[in-house]
């Protein structure tokens, strides 16, 4: 039978959702330690309403930008020590698929959870209702494009240090983190927000074939 | 009949050592190839540089078609094994050749088989619970989920016992009677062919 790209993209995301269930640090660690930074807030700063409140959309943006690089060097890396790479490269089919497949995964390990733990956050720091949603659209634009850049800065820090990635890619999640403030700050303030959610759209839908080609070249420069 | 694969003059330079120089061998179909080096001689750079896993420096790696030209892009269904088997220790052995990357389009019970034909009777144990040369036995059995063209074996015989290393000179002998061929790596001649290509003169 010959391969196509779904049932090689769906093998992919099947196998390390399966191997992600199976260790549960890879999904729990960034919810906890999403909510873990969100409570400090109140703890260190003050616990007034208005001053949180104000506070809300950066310090949840943060801690989801932090927490979703949490584990990003796993992405690739487990796979080019024991050799199951050289075996996705070997097999003809294409490797953007690969890296796509890797990328949902990791988003829905990590930035699935973050999610939810946002609407959490949301009533540690006093976030009215109404931007209950534009927080969780931004979130899920936002954390998806971190996961595509994640996995720039995992390609590139293969076999380097853990850390290395992470730092490769947070001077890149500015636009990010400014449009999803933006819009958890307007939606606060009964302002329209959709604009900078359509500027996020707009960044995953380039990021999702640019990002993931570039990720593929910086593979494969580890194989030269 | 042609050869599947036609190396001519591959030269290759890795940290200003000359790993080798000037080979040149053919891949026929149901042949066996072993190219024999000790450590550090290249075997390993030799095999990734013939998959196109690293950039051939000098000389020429041609593959046939199915039209019986030769060209550069690889057509024919390959399996390559590393030192590193690929073999997740979170999966159990079932799974982990049902989610390989060679493993489209394989009926369950060809999997099943396939594990069977290697000894492995418990099919739903982790690959973390089971030796090294069980998981070894595992890749072993990805060798038989389809009929690949040519198969590039990093070292087969390293860390198994006797019984082991027939089973797979069994298992060698069994896929070339269906016209595959096999380039393996080694630090002496083995059973399984007389074409050997040592590396360690060339150095």
């Amino acid at each position: 039978m010959k391969s196509n790209i779904y049932n090689w993209f769906f093998l992919i995301l099947r196998r390390d959702l399966l191997m992600a269930s199976r260790r549960s640090s890879t999904y729990i660690t960034p919810l906890i330690f999403f909510l873990i930074v969100i409570s400090f807030f109140p703890i260190a700063l003050s616990p007034d309403q208005d001053f949180l409140r104000s506070l809300a959309p950066g310090v949840i943006w943060i801690a989801a930008l932090l927490s979703s690089l949490l584990a990003i060097e796993t992405i690739f890396s487990e796979d080019f020590r024991d050799g199951t790479l050289d075996e996705f490269f070997i097999s003809n089919d294409p490797s953007f698929v690969l890296v796509f497949a890797k990328v949902l995964c990791h988003w829905l390990v990590t930035g699935f959870p973050i999610l939810l733990a946002s609407i959490i956050s949301s009533l540690i720091l006093y976030l009215p209702l109404s931007s209950l949603l534009p927080m969780i659209c931004s979130l899920i634009l936002g954390t998806f494009f971190m996961s595509l850049l994640g996995a720039i800065g995992a390609a590139l820090s293969l076999g380097k240090s853990a850390i290395l990635s992470a730092i490769i890619v947070l001077p890149f999640s500015i636009p990010t983190l400014l449009m999803g403030t933006a819009a958890v700050s307007s939606a606060i303030d009964y302002q329209d927000y959709s604009g900078f959610l359509l500027i996020m759209g707009a960044m995953l839908a380039i990021g999702i074939p640019g990002l993931c080609l570039l990720t593929v070249e910086a593979i494969l420069i580890n194989y030269e | 009949m042609l050869p599947k694969l036609k190396v001519s003059n591959l030269s290759c330079i890795r940290a200003d050592n000359q790993l080798f120089n000037n080979l040149n061998f053919e891949v026929h179909a149901g042949k066996n190839i072993e190219i024999i080096g000790s450590n550090g001689s290249g075997k390993t750079t030799l095999l990734r540089i013939l998959l196109g896993l690293i950039d051939i420096g000098e000389g020429e790696v041609k593959w046939l078609d199915k039209k019986g030209d030769y060209n550069n892009f690889r057509s024919i269904e390959c399996f390559y094994q590393g030192h590193s088997l690929g073999i997740k220790n979170l999966l159990s052995a079932q799974e982990n050749l049902r989610l390989s990357s060679y493993s489209f389009g394989v009926s369950q019970e060809k999997i099943f088989s396939s594990l069977n034909r290697v000894g492995i009777k418990n099919h739903a144990s982790f690959a973390s619970e089971l030796s090294v040369g069980q998981k070894k036995r595992i890749s072993i059995a990805r060798w038989l989920l389809k009929d690949f063209g040519i198969y590039f074996i990093d070292e087969p015989f390293s860390a198994l016992d006797d019984q082991a290393s027939s089973l797979i000179v069994e298992i060698i002998e069994e896929l070339n009677d269906h016209g595959a061929s096999f380039v393996i790596t080694g630090h002496r001649p083995s059973r399984v062919t007389s074409n050997q290509i040592s590396l360690d003169h060339e150095v």
